[in-house]
């Protein structure tokens, strides 16, 4: 090639020796350092919104442009609806142009992503002891068929949230399983006397809270949604006794009936205002019912989720974001930088003392300046480090999407939670056939 | 050549554009969807074959399927017919108020401006359990409508009539003031009463008017999807899971491209019958009018 290119194109060689000897004098005087003399490199960082006080993530991209010197880094907000960046992500990657480097990925969409072939893996950047810092529970997604899809950036984990007030004055002590919190509960109410005061609230819509409430539920039973082997829902009988607990926890009055169509924030208002004893959520609700002007302000706390008596302890279903660089990506070790950079102890340690956010890294929850802004961090540690990823795989929201209508059709009792199971089972094996 | 001949051929030319447009925005994406709705197309698994009409196939033993098709056909004709019954009253009402017409006219246009997604959220703290409007109206009892089957999708639909009564309501308001007095006057003097005048005169001469209002509203019913995507998810129980849910649901959450597409097409299907029987009843009501 080189030959014919210097008989053909005489000229161009002399313009390239022409630049050749003026970047030799530039160097020689020793102008400029040579990443500036290229045309600024401009990465794309697309993020779901950050919800909370403050949003700690423009300081930590130019501390990252500062030390890169020559790249800028843009950030582009989507809503704050996981459905639409679902949607706006598989648009985008499926389709040619892909306008971005560097995304934010809901944890249960990382196998699936990686499975497309729309991330780029980056053991090349990674070390696999970068990963040993991070919650177990967000390594395992993160390395799906091992490969490094990700890295773990914010954490969450299902806790229950109980009135310390209430238990106090009947003497009680968190319960540790389901059958002793419906005890409590029947027991406070009486001692309480206030018919505006329910039990424990939790997340029963149709939607993918409903999903994480019904597998910590069936996990407090024993019971798991993937077997070893890939086949949905092996254990139908205790699937459907953790549905049938939850549909009695409604009709015994346990829970207000209109948990079914609660959501996170639902729930937590109705807590908040000081009308329930126990609430399941994430841990972000803390910060806000420590807010001043907080009804249960100083009167909650936060505990493992029950196990089912005589079963199983109860475990927190894991859930947060991760950290991805698209596979198509020009400038793929600065976009893997910014990711490592990001999901870094340090920015780790800023997002969570500025923003309302729960890092992955294990260390900051007993990092001193980190604890004084969440004094509860020790606390969810436990939680965290015992938490249970939802299935990771790459048909996922096929799974979830396909129980939830099942799931929510065992609580209202338009089904029976047996019906229920097998309807489930017999959509999933279908659905599933020929993917796996 | 002849001057009949030139001005066809000026006519295709002016034509063109038009044509041109639709079939770039209309058809060839229309064709699109019935082409991909023949395919098996799942990209995350690499999935991508002719599989030809399995897919409906699959949804005519689809329970799921079933249910959207129910719960969209309910939810269309209660919903529009009880818009149209107030859309009537509302109109007839007006027409006879003297007083305050205009801020009448700005209230009602209130929801009808309003974008769905804020409807819906409005309708949220409405319905809300304990904190909501209507149950605190209602006495304080927490009727779960949102969470209860039986009261989900009537709670959507009156969700639903509320933000587009007001469409019905102006397009017979505007029909309404156009009736000369003098004919209500004749009518009078036949000595009809005000039965017999709204049967015999006023709903006969909004007839026209009202199967427009009743195209729009169906074809827009058929195709709902905003309200329960914002307010339910298609809960509980996929008791307000309509076609479009279920195949946004499979297009965009499951990724199974070609059964999404075969449902949207079954939509399509479905809305264009709808409109060719209403342009024909049209077209019948001005033969004879």
């Amino acid at each position: 090639m080189r030959p014919n290119r210097l008989r053909w194109l005489p000229a161009e060689i002399t313009t390239e020796r022409c630049a050749v000897v003026i970047a030799l004098a530039i160097l020689l005087v020793g102008c400029t350092p040579g990443a500036s003399e290229r045309e600024p490199i401009t990465l794309v960082f697309k993020h779901a919104k950050i919800l909370g006080p403050a949003d700690p993530v423009p300081d930590l991209l130019r501390e990252f442009e500062k030390r890169h010197v020559g790249v800028r880094v843009k950030a582009e907000s989507l809503s704050w609806n996981s459905d639409d960046q679902h949607q706006f992500f598989v648009i985008n990657l499926e389709g040619r142009g892909a306008a971005f480097d560097v995304m934010m990925l809901d944890v249960v969409w990382v196998a699936e992503f990686a499975r497309a072939g729309w991330l780029l893996d980056l053991r090349p950047w990674v070390p696999p002891a970068e990963l040993t810092p991070h919650f177990p529970s967000t390594v395992e997604p993160a390395t799906w068929n091992g490969g490094v899809w990700a890295l773990p950036w914010l954490m969450n984990v299902g806790v229950l949230y109980y009135r310390t007030d209430l238990l106090a004055r009947n003497a009680l002590a968190p319960p540790r399983t389901w059958e002793e919190l419906v005890a409590q509960i029947v027991r406070i109410r009486a001692a309480e006397a206030d018919p505006r005061l329910d039990g424990v609230v939790w997340q029963g819509r149709q939607y993918e809270g409903l999903t994480v409430n019904a597998l910590e539920a069936m996990w407090a039973n024993g019971a798991r949604v993937l077997a070893d082997d890939g086949r949905p829902l092996p254990d139908p009988e205790r699937t459907a006794d953790a549905l049938a607990f939850l549909r009695r926890l409604i009709t015994s009055g346990a829970s207000p009936s209109w948990v079914t169509a609660a959501d996170e924030e639902l729930s937590r208002r109705h807590f908040g205002d000081g009308r329930a004893i126990f609430l399941r959520n994430w841990p972000y609700a803390m910060d806000l019912f420590r807010q001043p002007g907080s009804l249960v302000r100083g009167k909650v706390a936060i505990a493992p989720l029950p196990g089912r008596a005589g079963v199983a302890d109860g475990v927190g279903s894991s859930g947060g974001a991760h950290l991805g660089v698209d596979r198509r990506t020009r400038h793929p070790e600065l976009a893997a930088a910014l990711v490592r950079f990001l999901a870094g102890a340090a920015a780790q340690k800023t997002m969570s003392e500025r923003g309302a956010l729960n890092p992955t890294r294990m260390a900051l929850y007993h990092d001193p300046d980190v604890v004084r802004a969440h004094p509860d961090f020790p606390v969810v540690y436990e939680l965290m480090l015992r938490a249970r990823p939802r299935p990771v795989t790459p048909y996922y929201l096929m799974l979830s999407t396909t129980l939830q209508p099942e799931f929510s059709a065992a609580l209202v009792g338009v089904k029976s939670p047996h019906d229920a199971v097998a309807h489930a089972r017999r959509q999933l094996a279908y659905l599933l056939e020929g993917l796996q | 050549m002849t001057r009949r001949q030139l001005d066809a051929r000026a006519g295709v030319a002016l034509l063109a554009p038009a044509l041109a447009a639709l079939a770039a925005l209309a058809a060839w994406p229309g064709v699109w969807v019935l082409w991909l709705s023949l395919q098996k197309r799942i990209p995350i698994f690499g999935i991508d074959r002719f599989v030809g009409v399995a897919h409906y196939a699959f949804l005519g033993g689809d329970a799921r399927f079933w249910n959207a098709v129910r719960v969209t056909l309910v939810f269309t004709v209660v919903s529009v017919a009880l818009e149209l019954v107030l859309g009537v009253a509302v109109a007839l009402g007006l027409q006879r108020q003297h007083r305050g017409r205009r801020l009448t006219m700005a209230l009602l246009l209130l929801p009808w401006a309003l974008p769905s997604v804020v409807v819906g959220r409005t309708f949220e703290w409405l319905y809300h359990p304990s904190a909501g409007l209507v149950n605190f109206i209602l006495g304080a009892r927490a009727i779960n409508w949102l969470g209860e089957p039986a009261l989900t999708l009537p709670a959507l639909i009156v969700a639903d009539v509320w933000r587009t009564m007001p469409f019905v309501a102006l397009l017979c308001y505007a029909r309404v003031l156009t009736i000369p007095a003098a004919v209500y006057e004749a009518a009078r003097v036949d000595g009809a009463g005000r039965l017999a005048t709204l049967r015999d005169v006023t709903l006969p001469l909004l007839r026209r008017v009202l199967l427009i209002a009743l195209l729009f509203r169906t074809l827009d019913a058929l195709r709902a999807f905003d309200l329960m995507f914002v307010l339910t998810g298609g809960g509980p129980a996929n008791t307000t899971e309509t076609l479009t849910v279920y195949a946004y649901r499979s297009l965009f959450q499951t990724l199974q491209l070609g059964l999404g597409a075969a449902i949207g097409v079954v939509v399509f299907a479905l809305v264009m019958l709808v409109a060719w029987a209403y342009l024909r009843a049209v077209g019948r009501t001005e033969v004879t009018a």
